[in-house]
């Protein structure tokens, strides 16, 4: 990753239309983005085009970021907003939360190669909790955001968070916890 | 299962890895799209929907609001109508011949006020409607009757040039002429085409 004066020319180049100071940007958080893509959709194809709306949101609103905060928490706020809003293929993510939850060894393609079964079994727990939750628990395990930090990528209260990923840890320890005990070495 | 276990669990499952080709396009991937997207498109789909939707609700609530008057007045007609409907009064008085005292449109509703004997002569009706600025009631009656309408006893009396007189407790009104009133109310009066029955 870049160090925080190269990041900053990037972005300044980049506010004023740069597309090449941009792909160095795209290119410092493309695997962050993609994680949280993946994570929150449970589909590659999926979240590859959630990456790209959210790089292309966020070269379009580089102007609202104003520094206050790291540029990759604000990324995160992108992207977690792309995730929230990702209405237009509805059907298209009950389709795939579906299959991951009714079967979690996993029937589809995309996800089936190189998962390990942990890997689905956790996918598709991720999967069956609802989308703020499951954010929440994304960016404060995964990101290892603070609350405080979540907070500001979401939008909402600390207190909403310590909430959210109150709720999701009981349930994802519930959800979870045959696949604990079978586990080897536990 | 503590939230430390939990927490390892779930770092255990990766995320399938993108192949170096792709990761090595992706940056240029979204700046073909920036090219081809320009920054104006992007701004008004972000504002697109909000406006529609604005506008939709501001036409919404204009339609609604319409809708409501329309109603209201159409009710407000079909009830006056009624009450001038000549085909509705004659079936009344055909009904109860020589004991119609009055058909009476307020709150409550339709009513006919009836007399206990068959002593009301036929004659011209006349329409009479009495708001308060709370409630308005309408009634069809004929000359000489005394009725209750709107918790008002009225009498209503006509001559024969087409003269209407109401009386009531607190005021006198002769065709538009206020004489004696309360200052709240609001009275129309027309006589209505001879019913032959």
């Amino acid at each position: 990753m870049a160090d925080v004066d190269q990041e900053s020319n990037w972005l300044e180049q980049s506010r004023r239309g740069d597309h090449a100071a941009f792909e160095n940007v795209v290119q410092s958080y493309q695997t962050m983005i993609h994680s949280i893509t993946y994570r929150m959709t449970g589909s590659v194809a999926d979240a590859e085009d959630l990456s790209q709306e959210t790089f292309i949101r966020a070269f379009h609103q580089l102007r609202s970021f104003r520094g206050e905060s790291k540029f990759s928490s604000w990324l995160c706020r992108v992207a977690m907003n792309a995730c929230l809003n990702w209405r237009q293929r509805e059907s298209r993510r009950a389709e795939v939360h579906e299959q991951w939850a009714g079967d979690n060894l996993g029937t589809l393609q995309e996800n089936a190669e190189a998962l390990d079964e942990n890997t689905r079994r956790v996918q598709a727990a991720l999967n069956r909790l609802p989308a703020k939750q499951r954010a929440a628990m994304i960016l404060t395990v995964y990101e290892e955001m603070n609350h405080a930090e979540a907070a500001r990528a979401l939008g909402c209260s600390e207190a909403t968070v310590s909430w959210r990923v109150f709720t999701a840890r009981a349930k994802l320890k519930r959800w979870l916890a045959p696949a604990l005990r079978g586990s080897p070495g536990r | 299962m503590n939230d430390s276990e939990l927490n390892r669990l779930l770092k255990e499952a990766k995320v399938p890895e993108q192949s170096p080709e792709f990761r090595a396009q992706f940056p240029r991937r979204v700046t073909a799209r920036l090219h081809w997207k320009p920054a104006a498109t992007v701004v008004s789909a972000h504002w697109f929907p909000r406006l529609a939707w604005g506008l939709g609700l501001v036409a919404c609530a204009i339609l609604a609001f319409f809708l409501g008057h329309w109603r209201e007045q159409n009710e407000a007609m079909a009830k006056n109508s009624l009450l001038q409907n000549e085909k509705v009064i004659k079936e009344m008085l055909a009904t109860f011949p020589n004991r119609v005292r009055g058909i009476v449109q307020d709150e409550h509703g339709l009513n006919i006020v009836l007399s206990d004997q068959e002593n009301v002569p036929v004659s011209t009706p006349l329409w009479v409607q009495i708001c308060d600025g709370r409630h308005c009631a309408t009634m069809v009656t004929f000359s000489g009757q005394e009725l209750r309408i709107g918790r008002r006893d009225v009498t209503v009396l006509s001559d024969a040039s087409g003269k209407i007189i109401l009386a009531g407790d607190n005021f006198l009104w002769s065709n538009g002429e206020v004489l004696l009133a309360d200052g709240k109310l609001k009275i129309e009066a027309k006589t209505l085409a001879p019913v032959v029955l």
